[in-house]
Order: structure tokens, then sequence, then C-alpha cells
């Protein structure tokens, strides 16, 4: 079977480590084909090389040549420039046609430009891509000088420049790669200035508690902040060379923040502009089945950032507007690989394969920061004192509780939405075990504790047991090696072992690795001085 | 058989690995010193135990250790063979009917089914020469591949991983006492201060230092030792130690903590490993394992911050289908770190069993011959065979591991006839249902022990052998010292050693080559065994050990032995350790799904392994009569389950019924059971024997079950009354 892979970033490079036991076995013949000439990285750590937390090789996940000892075709700084279905070919900008029985893209998203005045942007649509045609395709678009986005290894490098010289950043959008890019940027030693213009940041993934309780952190951690600003343009320097530079950021109530260079972090948008001309559906994505093949093409599917999963159904299909879009984040991404690469390796071997597919699941997001913790999936809008709506009480899951936490003071933050006890959503800002805990009980679907403040003393100093906290209890350990209590110490001593020496050959106390011995003494004033009795009794 | 001494008799613990020095003196001598401690419940015939300085214990012991001198007097001793006759009851028979039966038995067995279709499963807990020689039987007396032990429950993981990156599996290749000086230590799934309570005394340097790190999904003892700033606690879901690691590697990497010229000189490998860890970053990883990222850079921080620091894990990371992955992660962390073979920090597994490092190194194995040799290399074969003073053609090739060789039983072209050493498998092997169903399925079981353990009532035959005061021999410890075991007492007439029980069957079995009864002469053997190979013992005779001479492996003839390995190069032919890329996979079964909780199974500081010895001790069983079900109060509120109440621990293997102790000391999502305890109490009905591909280890740590309270009617107390 001939499979073609078009896109070797971590999503595509996940599918081809998985397809190599059948590439192996000669029951598939792979070919990939990669716009990039680096080796795919995880692009999850793409703000942190930019910053000099981590070096290129360190979030490198592909391994080319091991995929290309084991037979695999990699042909990367090739581009695909179309796919003719017809012919089941791609082609290839080199001219050379590639023939397949499956064609999966992989091919990723770019950074989303926003309409600014001074900043071009080029439309993808299939008017524009059949009169400008392969020159807008799997390509990155030009931004003036100082205005980069953040997705790429040159656009790291581009905000590298500008954080080893300390300089200052603003960034435009509040969203998670954002707000990483201005912490890290901080942490490093740069200035950073988020303009956004909502009223919290992160206001797709938070409330407006968990919003501003990361708004403070924001500020603590020495980010400034501008929000309920709209961007409207830029406004450069002209350098005598006649080149021009980003100068400032204007926004719609004229206010003009200055930097070194401007980063536009404001989403992503998918890479559909093959299909397009190839004339598969596309949406926020390519527009694919639950199977994740293409509703066009069943020859063709798609995973990742590209993919728009939309269960195929008659109603559905009667929408002007589908449900849903990819979801960004690289987790979901790989368990589409993963699947799709079991099912086409079942495929080649003439077997049957396992008809589940990865089930959709909302997105949990997760700020990556230190000394910042953010973690929130779902809807969270919900509050505690909402009233309950009819449709809501009869949902079969049970209606919607929301508990709540909020300590502004102390930066800590959650909100748990739960139905019959399940979390169906939740947020956690400044609580770094307890996001933890939420999120594996979240991702089980496991019921909560009737008491939910057990779930916020994981991060608490009060999370050991009142035993413990005094020494002298009967019941609390004094040797371990010998399982001798305290309570077995005070009826030796009351019998007349009032020293470590004979406490030790009465209760064996001390006979282990005589670790305790401390302890029995200390126990011995104590008793002496209570009168034997322990604290219980006390 | 020498005269049995009059006065003190140095020898060490019947128990653990850590083998803790002691002294037995008779009854009626004068009592040695003023911190003897007499056993409170002795019969007064057994001897008197004291601690004896050792680097290892440095003169104390355990509770177990102090009590261990009552099993020599315990009214439970089996002290003929016994014979189960027609009307299924046992009778007491003579040694020569017993040992006759036996031989007729494996003979015909082998005449109908092949030799193969005799099964031999040996233990860690037997000396170095049993293990030895009982390898040697089963290859030349019976002419079987199919031999294995109870260490491929314990210790098969960590060897692998130790085989796999070193070239060389010892448990510690450092002595313990090393431990004293380090900053940090970091503990991975290992309650020391339950399972071998002295040697957290080698700690107190770390504590001090406040680098003590436990990781472990409860709060344990030894996760105590690290509160009021003497370390930290990690407290990850169970089954997630693997990503755990792959987490604090990528950290090493990405803040650049390595050791750039030790990973570059003495290793291989690394740059998979980079590409393998680029997908865990710290925030993934918490939300897979539930530590926070803060505390994961914390810890990764800390490991890289210096001198003397130690990675050690335990059977809490080992026993899993991804046990050997899981090990090897570990020591993949500590060779970014450049630990092992540096002169002050270093990598370890704590070996569990009293003779879990010697046991697994001299042919008790399914793929091994006498020193630590594979069974497979003709040149080793040859070796071998030489010694033996056969044709390398009669030696079988590989046989099963333990948990396929106990799935094999009574299946069809499975094990017929099955011969058991030390291991009390109904209670100590996963899926016991399963095991006790293939027991039952045999036409003979052969049992050795010294109690009726509950593997034991099901045999045909129990042959009754000495304890460990009873006999002489060697024991090889944690830290891969070979120490002398030695007689202090004399067994009980009708119970004999079980090198002369071999030495009887191989006879009547016209076996090749020679069975010597006497451990010296046993001793003599190994060692021209073992010459050459990785434990090469070939250097150590008894003389050497008995002038107490600190004696570690490798100990070739001619040299002073190897307290400290790595030092210049690891065991590969070309020196330098082998990093291997590892992955996470799915586990055995799904876990926490439908309000499910996840079992995790171990120790309690009373007991040991399958409680056979120890619950025999009246204080030790005093003190722990029963297993109780840990579990979190706000899990138990979800179930209704109250402290000390009734409950079923069930999943589709079994049933474990037993009462219920609340304690915030374990995570909400999990429950713990020790595995000590038969019959309805038997954690090992509820786990898994999916196994490991590189070890054969088994899923214990990690079992789906669901918890439910048992009304307390009057029928159901009544049924409990019966069942317990």
């Amino acid at each position: 079977m001939r499979v073609v892979l078009i896109g070797y970033g971590p999503v595509g490079s996940r599918f081809v480590d998985e397809m190599l036991p059948s590439v192996r076995d000669g029951s598939v013949e792979l070919t990939v084909i990669g716009a990039e000439t680096t080796d795919a990285y995880n692009r999850v750590l793409v703000a942190e090389l930019a910053v000099g937390h981590t070096d290129l090789e360190s979030i490198i996940v592909a391994d080319r040549g091991g995929a290309a000892a084991s037979g695999v075709r990699v042909l990367t700084g090739t581009t695909a420039v179309a796919i003719d279905t017809a012919a089941a070919q791609v082609v290839l900008d080199t001219g050379e046609r590639v023939g397949y029985d499956r064609l999966v893209l992989a091919t990723g998203a770019r950074a989303n430009i926003p309409t600014l005045d001074g900043v071009a942007k080029p439309q993808r649509d299939l008017t524009h891509l059949e009169k400008y045609g392969p020159a807008l395709v799997g390509r990155d678009d030009d931004l003036p000088t100082g205005i980069t986005v953040l997705r790429d290894l040159a656009d790291a490098e581009r905000i590298a420049r500008t954080v080893r010289a300390g300089g200052r950043i603003v960034v435009l959008g509040a969203g998670v790669l954002g707000l990483e890019l201005a912490l890290a940027a901080t942490q490093a030693g740069a200035q950073a200035c988020v303009v956004h213009h909502g009223d919290i940041p992160m206001p797709r993934n938070l409330d407006r508690g968990g919003g501003r309780v990361l708004q403070a952190a924001l500020r603590r951690a020495g980010v400034s902040v501008v929000e309920h600003s709209r961007a409207e343009a830029v406004s450069f320097h002209e350098h005598e060379t006649g080149d021009r530079s980003f100068d400032a950021l204007i926004t719609a109530d004229g206010k003009q923040i200055r930097g070194d260079l401007l980063v536009l972090s404001c989403g992503v948008g998918a890479r559909t502009e093959l299909a397009t001309l190839a004339g598969l559906q596309t949406a926020a994505g390519i527009v694919v089945d639950a199977d994740l093949r293409s509703w066009s093409d069943p020859a063709i599917s798609a995973i990742g950032d590209c993919a728009h999963v939309v269960p195929r159904t008659a109603e559905a299909a009667e929408l002007a507007v589908l449900p849903g879009a990819p979801t960004g984040l690289i987790g979901s991404g790989w368990r589409q690989a993963a699947w799709l690469a079991a099912q086409l390796r079942a495929e080649a071997a003439g077997l049957l394969a396992d008809p589940a597919a990865p089930a959709e699941r909302d997105a949990l997001v997760m700020l990556k920061a230190e000394g910042i913790d953010v973690v929130a999936i779902g809807d969270v809008s919900a509050e505690p004192w909402d009233p309950q709506y009819a449709d809501d009480l009869d949902d079969p899951r049970g209606p919607q509780r929301v508990a709540q936490w909020a300590d502004p003071e102390n930066g800590s933050y959650a909100k748990l939405i739960t139905r019959s006890g399940v979390l169906t959503a939740f947020v956690c800002v400044g609580m770094p075990r307890t996001a933890a805990e939420l999120t594996l009980l979240y991702e089980r679907g496991a019921e909560l504790p009737a008491d939910r403040s057990v779930l916020l003393r994981f991060d608490g100093p009060d999370y050991t047991p009142a035993l413990d906290s005094d020494v002298f209890a009967p019941g609390a350990t004094v040797c371990w090696c010998n399982g001798v209590t305290v309570a077995h110490i005070a009826d030796s001593a009351a019998c007349g072992n009032t020293t470590v020496a004979c406490i030790g050959k009465d209760t064996r106390a001390g006979t282990g690795c005589g670790g305790c011995k401390g302890r029995i003494a200390d126990l011995l004033v104590h008793l002496e001085a209570t009168g034997g009795t322990t604290s219980a009794a006390v | 058989m020498p005269a049995l001494p009059v006065a003190a008799t140095p020898t060490h613990c019947p128990y653990c690995a850590l083998q803790c020095a002691m002294t037995l003196t008779p009854a009626s001598a004068p009592a040695l010193g003023p911190t003897t401690v007499p056993a409170p419940d002795a019969v007064p015939a057994v001897p008197v135990v004291e601690g004896r300085a050792f680097p290892t214990n440095r003169g104390g012991l355990c509770t177990k250790g102090w009590t261990s001198p009552t099993l020599l007097g315990s009214p439970d001793r089996i002290t003929a063979p016994l014979i189960r006759g027609a009307d299924g009851a046992f009778r007491e028979a003579g040694w020569d009917e017993a040992l006759d039966l036996v031989a007729d038995r494996l003979r015909e067995t082998r005449r109908l089914h092949g030799a193969d279709a005799v099964g031999v499963f040996g233990g860690g807990g037997l000396t170095n020469e049993k293990a030895y020689l009982l390898g040697k039987f089963a290859r030349l007396a019976l002419g079987t591949s199919r031999i294995d032990y109870n260490g491929r429950f314990c210790m098969s993981s960590a060897a692998a991983a130790g085989t796999r990156a070193f070239g060389i599996d010892r448990g510690l290749p450092f002595p313990v006492e090393h431990l004293d000086a380090a900053e940090t230590v970091l503990l991975l799934g290992t309650n020391v201060a339950e399972t071998m309570p002295p040697f957290i005394g080698h700690l107190t340097g770390a504590q001090a230092a406040g680098g003590l790190i436990v990781v472990d999904p409860r709060r344990t003892a030894t996760v105590r030792l690290t509160e009021d700033g003497q370390g930290m606690h990690v407290q990850p879901t169970p089954g997630s130690d693997l990503v755990l690691l792959l987490g604090l590697i990528h950290i090493v990497i990405a803040e650049r903590l390595w050791d750039e010229a030790y990973v570059a000189e003495r290793t291989t490998g690394f740059s998979e490993l980079r590409r393998s860890v680029s997908v865990w970053w710290p925030e993934r990883v918490a939300s897979e394992t539930g530590v926070p990222v803060p505390q994961l850079r914390e810890v990764a921080r800390r490991l890289a911050s210096g001198r003397g620091t130690y990675i050690l894990t335990g059977r809490g990371v080992e026993q899993h289908v991804d046990g050997t992955d899981t090990a090897t992660a570990a020591i993949n962390l500590s060779l970014l770190l450049g630990l092992p073979g540096s002169r002050h920090s270093g990598y370890g597994t704590l070996t569990g069993q009293g003779n879990g490092q010697g046991g697994r190194e001299h042919g008790q194995k399914a793929d091994q011959l006498p020193g630590y040799r594979k069974i497979a290399d003709p040149e080793a074969r040859r070796h071998v065979a030489a010694v033996w003073g056969v044709d390398p053609a009669i030696i079988p090739g590989p046989g099963l591991p333990a948990v396929q060789l106990l799935q094999s039983l009574g299946q069809p072209d499975g094990i017929r006839a099955f011969l058991v050493h030390g291991s009390n498998v109904v209670v100590s092997a996963p899926n016991a249902a399963r095991v006790a169903a293939g027991l039952a399925a045999l036409d003979f079981l052969v049992v050795c022990d010294f109690f009726l353990s509950e593997t034991a009532a099901l045999a045909d035959v129990v042959l009754p052998v000495t304890q460990w005061a009873e006999e002489e021999g060697t024991i090889t410890s944690l830290e891969g010292r070979v120490l002398r075991r030695r007689r202090a007492v004399s067994a009980p007439p009708g119970v004999r050693d079980e090198l002369w029980v071999l030495h009887e069957l191989a006879d009547r079995l016209d076996a090749p080559s020679t069975f010597h009864t006497d451990p010296e002469a046993v001793f003599e053997e190994l060692r021209l065994a073992s010459e050459g190979g990785i434990a090469d013992y070939s250097g150590i005779d008894y003389a050497l050990l008995d002038a107490g001479e600190a004696a570690f492996w490798p100990y070739p003839r001619g040299s002073v032995g190897t307290p400290r390995l790595f030092a210049q190069s690891f065991g590969h032919p070309d020196g330098l350790a082998r990093i291997v890329a590892v992955a996470p996979t799915p586990p055995a079964e799904p876990l926490n799904v439908d309000g499910g909780l996840t079992l995790i199974t171990g120790r309690l500081l009373e007991h040991y392994q399958s409680g056979a010895q120890t619950r025999r001790v009246p204080e030790l069983a005093a003190a722990q009569p029963h297993a109780r079900l840990q579990l979190h109060p706000a899990t138990a509120a979800r179930l209704g389950i109250d402290d000390d109440a009734v409950v079923e621990v069930v999943n589709g293997r079994g049933i474990v019924r037993c009462r219920a102790r609340l304690s915030v000391d374990i995570r909400p999502d999990t429950v713990f059971l020790p595995f000590h305890f038969p019959a309805d109490e038997s954690a090992n009905v509820l786990t898994l024997d999916a196994v490991d591909p590189i070890s054969g280890m088994p899923e214990f740590k990690k079992s789906a079950v669901l918890v439910r309270p048992v009304l307390e009617t009057v029928d159901a107390r009544a049924t409990l009354e019966v069942a317990l």
C-alpha cells in the first residue's frame, strides 16, 4: 500500500514513527513530504527556544535518519503544490508526481495575521489561490521588519535576538502562547508588554475570577498588560537606508505602544490551501469524518491542526457553519496520528482495525511558565449562583453544579463545574498540585469527593494528618524498625525503664537503625515532665 | 557435619537482602552483652539473637530480625516427609519412601510427556549453593529447560535494565555505607523504613542535607523521613513513574543540568534519548502524573546540585509491565547526571529477598547458567559443561520465565510435575487463583519447605528442609557482598538439607556429574562454574569469608574483589554505558474508569513476603494479624465505607474481603493492600499476570479494582467468620 504524508511536523513525525513496523515489513511504502529542512520539532516549546530556555536539539522530535533507514522515503525541503485527486497523485514543486493509495495531510496551521494598518494580510480563499497558485501554498507570510509571529524557528530566532539584547517586546494577544512568551522573555531579562482588547487574559479559557488572578500574577511577574485596547495599526521607523522597521503599535483609543519587536499572537488557522485547491471541503480546517477521512475524498485523511473533525451526518451536511474547530493542541494531534497509523497498518496487513476513533475532547490548556500555574478546560463561564434552566436540569448527565474557591490576595483560584459529581470543566490558578490532580480526575471522568475542599488541600501546608503534628501522641511511631509507639515506651517507662538503653532492651525501640534514639530521649524527658502521660491524656 | 557451636555463632538474618549481621547464642549460654534482647515469645530451646556490628546494620535489627529465632522452635514445623494418601490427607513417611516416590513420578512424567513436562520453581531465599545446585539438578538430573524462580517477581526488571545499560547487574554497585555521605538520595517506589528498616540509618546524611526525595503514591514510613525540611515527597498516581522520569530527564536536558563531559566520554545513545523526551515537557508530565511542575523542577535541580547523589529504585516502579523501561529511565537520568561510576554518586536497585542477588546469578533463572552466564551462549555452555563434566549438548536451552511457567501448569504440552523450593506461589504469584488452578491441574506437586505453607498444603509430597540457622552456606546481599550463613542449632530429626535432597534425587534419577551434599564443596564447584562470568566468584572461598573479608563480586581469582563498580568502565565490551530511549505504553488494563480505583500492593514492617514465616511468629502475627485495605477518607465517604468496616475489593480475577483502614496517607484514587496474607485476604488474587516483554515481570503494582462495603448483617458476618 502506498501511503503519502504531507507535513513532517510533530504530528506528521508521530505518524511516521507509528507506521514504521509496516514500512519495515514491506506492507507499506511511505513517502513523507516536508517543506521545512530542519527535523520536526516540538512546537509547544518554541517560546522557550525563543527566550533561550532550551535549545533546538532538545526539542527535535523526528528521527529522520531512523525513518529513512527503515525504508521511508523522506523528502524534506520539498513542497507539495497540488493534489491531483483524479489521478491520486501529489504534485511536488520539483515537478515530480507521487502516486498514493492513501494520502495523509498533516499540514498544520499558521499564525493568524490580524487586520492592522501597515501589515499586509494575504487571502487564501479559492479565488486568490487560483489566481496566485502555488506561490501561496505551503508558505508563510512575509511580515515587515520588527514584526513577527511565533510559530517556527525563524520566528524564534527573531525573538531571541531581541531577548538577548534585553529589548522590549510588544505581544499582541493574551492567549496562552502570547502570555508564555511574555513571561519567559521577562524572566530572561527582556521587557514584555501584552496588549489585548478584552477584560482578562486568556479570555477563551478563563472566567473572570481566574482571569483576574492571572492578571495580578502577570503584573507581579513584571509583565505589563494593556487591556481593553483594540490594536488598529503599526507605525514604523523610517531608516536612512530606505528600510523601515517596527516602531509602535497603535490602538483604537490612540495609545502608542513602543517596542523593538511586535509579536503577533492572535491564534492560528489551519493550512488548508492544498485541500482547497484540490476541491476538498474545508471549514475551520480540512473537514474530516470521525474516522479522519475527508468528507470529499475517502482516500485522503487529515490529522492535527489542519483537521476539522465533524462526524458526517445528514444533519451536519446541511449546516451552513460546521461546529467545532481544530483544537490546536498537540495531544489531540498525536492521538489522531497514532490512531490513523494503526488503521493504515491494519489495512495494509489485511486485518480489521479498531473501529473506535479517538474521542474529540475539550482542549486542556496549561500555561507554561515558571511560578505561575494556570490550568483550564471546558466552558468555565457558569457561576455558583446562576439560575438552573429547565434544559440543563434535564441533561442526562445531571444538572450542572459549580464550586468555587477564590483567594485573590494570595493568588489562588479554582472553579469546578460538575455534573453528577464528575468534572465537566474547571479552572485552577496558583494551585499547582490541585491543578494536576484535577486534570487526572477530569481525564478519568472520576467522581469528585463530596467534600470538594479535599481537592484544595493538596497544596496546603496541612496536607498531613493531625496525628503527626503531635510527636507525643500515644499512637505516634517512635521506632520504625521495630514498630514501637509512644504508648509502648510510656508503658515501659512506667515500669521503671527510664534510659534509652533500658527502653531499647525492653521494647527494642532504637535497636534497628538507631535513628530514633534522640526521639526516645526527648520522649523520656517529656514523660518525666508530665508525670508519665502522653499527649492524649494531658 | 561439624559439631554444633556451644558459644555464639555469627550469621545473618533469614529475611531481606540487607542481611543484617546477627549472633545466635544457645539459650543455655550466658547472654553476651547489655543490649541482648530475648525474643519474648520464644520457646526456651531457641537461641538468643543479638545484632552484630556490620557496615550495613551497625548492630541493629528490625522487629522481624529480633523475633526470627522463634521460627526455630515453631510448633508448626514439618519434621517428616508428608505424602498425600488416597483419602486426600497427608501422612508422615520415611525419606526413602518419599524420595523413591518423587523419583518414580518424575521419571514417569518425563517418559510419558517429555523432559519439559517437569518444572522447577526456585526462590530468592535459597543460599547460593542451593540455587546453584537446583539449576544444575534441573538441567542434568531432570533434563528440563523449565526452571525459573520467584525472583522473577522481584528483581527481574531492574536486572534486565541494569544488564542492558551497564552490562552488569549488581543491585547496588557500591557498598551500602557509601550512601552515608550523600547529600541527595532519590528513592523511587521503595518503602525501606518498613521493608528493611536498618537501611534508613544510611539516609541520615541526605536527610540532614534536606535531600531525601521519596517517590510513592502513599505517604509511607519512608516518606515521613522527608518531613520537617529533610527532603520531599513526590506523590504520583500509580503507573505514571515512567512519565515522571521522562519529565525529569526533559528538565535536566532543557535546563542544561546534565554532565556533558561524562555523557560524551562514558555513554552512548544520548541523542536518541534527547529526542525521545522532547515530547515530555513539564506541564504535560504534570497532567499525567499529578505531580505539579514546580516540584518536578525542584527535584531535577536538586538531583543535579552536585556532590553525593544516589538514585535508587524499588519494586514500586519495577513491578510493572513497563518495569524494565521504567528502571531504564531511572538509569538514563542517573547517567545524564554522571552518577554511576563516580566516586560519590550512583544508581542502584534495592534487592528484596534475602538472596535475591545471589539467587539471580547462578542458574535458577530460565535463561541462565552460573556466573550470570547466558544459557544460549555456546561459550557459556562449553564452560559450564566442562565444570560439570558433561557434553554441552545435554544442557537444555532457555526455558520459560516464571509467569509463563506457572501459566503452563497442567496445560496441554505444559508442566505435569512440578517441584517448588522456597517459594509460596499461591500467595506470592500474580493472579493467584489461576496459579492455584494450575497447581490443582498437575499430575504431581512436590514442595520443599519447613512449614506447611499455603503452597505446600496443595502438594502431593512435602519434603521438610532446614532453616537458616540450621545450615551452612553463602548469601549475596543487596550490595553484591558474599556473606556466610552459619549453622547455630541442629535441625529437628527428620529434617534434611536441600543439597542432600537434590543429591538423593539425582542419584535415583541416574543424573550425570556429581551432586555434593557439603555446602563448601558445592561452593568450590560454583566458584569454577562462575569463573570468567559476569558474577565471577572464583577468588572467593569459605576461608576468606570466615576470616571476615568484605568480598564484593566480581572477585576473579587473584583479585581483591570489587566494592565499587564502574569506576573505570562499564560492563559492555566497549566500556560504555548504554542510554536506551524508552517510551510509555498503555497500562495492561484501563485504570480509574467507572468509579474504579487503582490497587497497589506492598509490605508491612512485621511481615516478610508471603508471610509463611512471619505469620508463624506470634509477636508479629499479633501486631498485624490481617490484611487491611488502606484508602483515603474522601474515597471512603463516596463509597459509604467507615474506618474498620468490612469491604470487598473486587475485579474480574477475584475478591479480597478484609477491613478498611482510612488514611489520608494515600492518594484518593489509590488503595493499598499488603500481600502477606492468604485465602480471602490474598492481594494477589487481584493482581495481573500480564508481563513485561523484556523481563517477564508481572504487573503487581497497578490493578483496576472496585471497592464496596459489605453490609454487616448477621448473614454477612457469619460468612466473614467462615471466610477469615
